[in-house]
């Protein structure tokens, strides 16, 4: 008995179908510590201990018992407020800087967007001392008090992710056709107007997606409120910190934390995808 | 009244006399229709950038250049209440780190930069190398692609301390579920590696890294695919070049600006990182996993040693500088040719 020979289009087809089976599984790959995340934090201790799971019977002890082992919902709110806020002002003043680069060309607007790509360049910790030690500073020589309190962390923010705000935006008002504001500059509008009541409303989409990406990034900042915190403006990040520090074998309440640190950006993420997705792939395309 | 007319709009081709501000900057950040620069037009994009000018400097640079004069103080536990006014050590700091082999932060400091240099290498390497890869396998047109490629992105959307949690609880040498799949279900190896502690730490944090960068060089990859003029593939094929051939000589030419410009922020990110091992490890994660940042942030707030810290974080700023010039020698024929 001899193979029939696979004719060309029969062997780009098996190639094609085995891509695709291969496409699953790193999907697969991909998505598996996030299932087993979520899994874990809906098991009992001795599961977890022995590494028998019953996915079957799941039991959300975890998220009950989460809250009063560390202040978790100080943590959370803390969390909630500093990043809306740092993410809300981030997006207000790219609003501005990022149109004026845009559709302006004016001098010191090259060197300006070289700025902002070199203050990536700047490591933390670099600015995190001299920060810290104006804050303490500050408190001692004024009532100004912004060492471990929220106001101080969302000024800190809102500086850290500014310049990633403009860049993102400014693709989105690249996108926007110019002839909305030209026809408004004729009709005698100011080009303050023109911004302000066409260009702005027609970017909703971009500016919303700019508070996402802040919001994404605030929420994931560890170094500065590690350093700029003792108690009352800590956010999540330090309350796993601490979970894992103090409660380390209680991995099911420290699943459950992950869940509840993740969900909010997960939501924000999803319902803004689309747009994100534009303005990321916008800015790394077209520069 | 000058307020800008269209007239004054249409003229973004001729060539003004003045000298462009900055002729090299990066990847032609030119607006679409620029408007002439007039003085009233310049001013309304002065205002425009004025708040984040004056924010970013206040916050973000002034306090950069406060680093960079505290490295040379003695700024310590005992000098700490006279804050900037702590007593000048001219470049002490910068001696100890460099030269003092003495110094156990001189040791410190050396074994912190080849793990940071290690764990860049792979991270942004792996990033690249797997984000290349899942773009290309999620452009093929396939049953249930949108959904494949939204799902990809969730690792990304996982905050690095989430990230660092949960791959800390999956490490773990007896019940882990990484040392479950490998020893008990698979069989691949016979003795459980033990990846919190030693040399197997390194990879205990480069993997997590690799993990939630992939779906971002992914997207950026994706997009670039997806921009590829078709015809170029079509006349290849028609040429007898097979997909290694056109992968080779097409894709990766074309695909070299957004190449560069993910190594290029690929690696500065790798080199600042911390997140992922301060939470993994605690501050101090030990001689094999001990990075740049955790080294900085644990001699500065633990010990207290500011001026270290500084000059530290000055040292490691510059290793970025080197490293922008590197890039820049590399890639600057095809930073020039997307404009």
């Amino acid at each position: 008995m001899t193979a029939l020979p696979m004719s060309a289009r029969t062997r780009k087809r098996v190639i094609e179908r085995g891509l695709d089976v291969l496409t699953w599984l790193v999907l697969l790959v991909m998505i598996a510590p996030v299932l087993w995340l979520v899994a874990s934090s809906m098991q009992t201790d001795g599961n977890l201990a022995r590494g028998t799971y019953d996915l079957l019977h799941p039991t959300f002890r975890a998220f009950r018992d989460m809250w009063s082992t560390v202040e978790f919902s100080r943590y959370l709110v803390n969390s909630v407020i500093i990043c809306t806020a740092a993410a809300l002002l981030a997006t207000a003043f790219a609003s501005t800087a990022g149109y004026a680069l845009a559709r302006y060309k004016f001098r010191g607007g090259g060197t300006f967007s070289i700025a902002l790509v070199g203050t990536q360049l700047i490591p933390g910790s670099m600015f995190l001392l001299p920060v810290f030690l104006g804050m303490v500073w500050l408190g001692r020589h004024t009532p100004i008090h912004l060492f471990d309190t929220r106001v101080g962390m969302i000024l800190v923010y809102t500086a850290f992710f500014t310049p990633v705000a403009i860049y993102f935006l400014r693709s989105f008002f690249l996108a926007i056709p110019t002839e909305l504001e030209d026809a408004a500059l004729v009709d005698g509008c100011t080009p303050f107007a023109a911004f302000w009541r066409i260009v702005l409303p027609n970017a909703l989409p971009g500016l919303v997606a700019t508070f996402v990406y802040a919001f994404l990034f605030a929420w994931d900042e560890l170094l500065f409120v590690a350093a700029l915190t003792e108690h009352n403006a800590e956010t999540l990040p330090i309350g796993m910190r601490n979970f894992i520090g103090n409660y380390s074998q209680d991995y099911g309440q420290l699943m459950a934390a992950g869940v509840v640190s993740t969900l909010p950006v997960m939501l924000a993420f999803f319902a803004t995808q689309r747009w994100l997705v534009r303005g990321l792939q916008a800015g790394a395309v077209k520069g | 009244m000058s307020t800008p007319t269209l007239s004054d709009i249409d003229v973004d081709v001729t060539v003004t006399d003045e000298p462009d501000p900055a002729p090299a900057q990066a990847r032609g950040r030119r607006a679409r229709r620029p408007r002439r620069r007039t003085w009233r037009t310049n001013r309304f994009a002065y205002a425009l950038v004025a708040p984040a000018v004056c924010f970013m400097v206040l916050v973000h640079l002034l306090p950069a250049a406060g680093g960079i004069l505290l490295s040379f103080k003695n700024l310590n536990t005992f000098t700490f209440s006279q804050l900037y006014a702590a007593p000048w050590a001219g470049l002490q700091n910068y001696r100890s780190i460099l030269f003092d082999a003495d110094n156990p932060l001189h040791s410190g400091f050396f074994g912190a930069v080849q793990n940071t240099a290690v764990y860049t290498f792979w991270t942004v390497g792996l990033t690249l190398c797997g984000g290349m890869a899942i773009a290309l396998l999620v452009k093929r047109p396939m049953r249930g692609q949108k959904v494949v490629r939204t799902l990809m992105l969730t690792p990304w959307i996982v905050p690095s301390y989430v990230v660092a949690t949960l791959w800390q609880f999956m490490w773990q040498s007896d019940v882990g579920i990484v040392n479950k799949v490998l020893v008990d279900y698979t069989h691949l190896l016979h003795d459980r590696p033990v990846w919190l502690l030693g040399p197997k730490t390194m990879w205990a944090i480069i993997i997590p890294s690799v993990w939630r960068g992939l779906p971002f060089a992914m997207l950026i990859f994706l997009a670039g695919l997806q921009a590829m003029p078709r015809e170029l593939y079509d006349a290849a094929a028609i040429d007898g070049a097979g997909p290694i051939r056109r992968f080779r000589y097409i894709t990766l030419p074309l695909m070299r600006p957004l190449i560069a410009i993910q190594l290029l922020f690929g690696v500065i990110y790798a080199a600042y990182q911390f997140a992922i091992p301060y939470i993994m490890f605690g501050s101090n994660p030990g001689d094999d996993a001990d990075l740049m940042m955790t080294l900085i942030v644990r001699q500065s707030f633990s010990n207290s040693l500011f001026g270290f810290g500084a000059a530290a974080s000055t040292l490691l700023m510059f290793g970025m500088l080197v490293w922008v010039l590197i890039w820049y020698r590399a890639f600057r024929r095809d930073l020039e040719a997307t404009r």
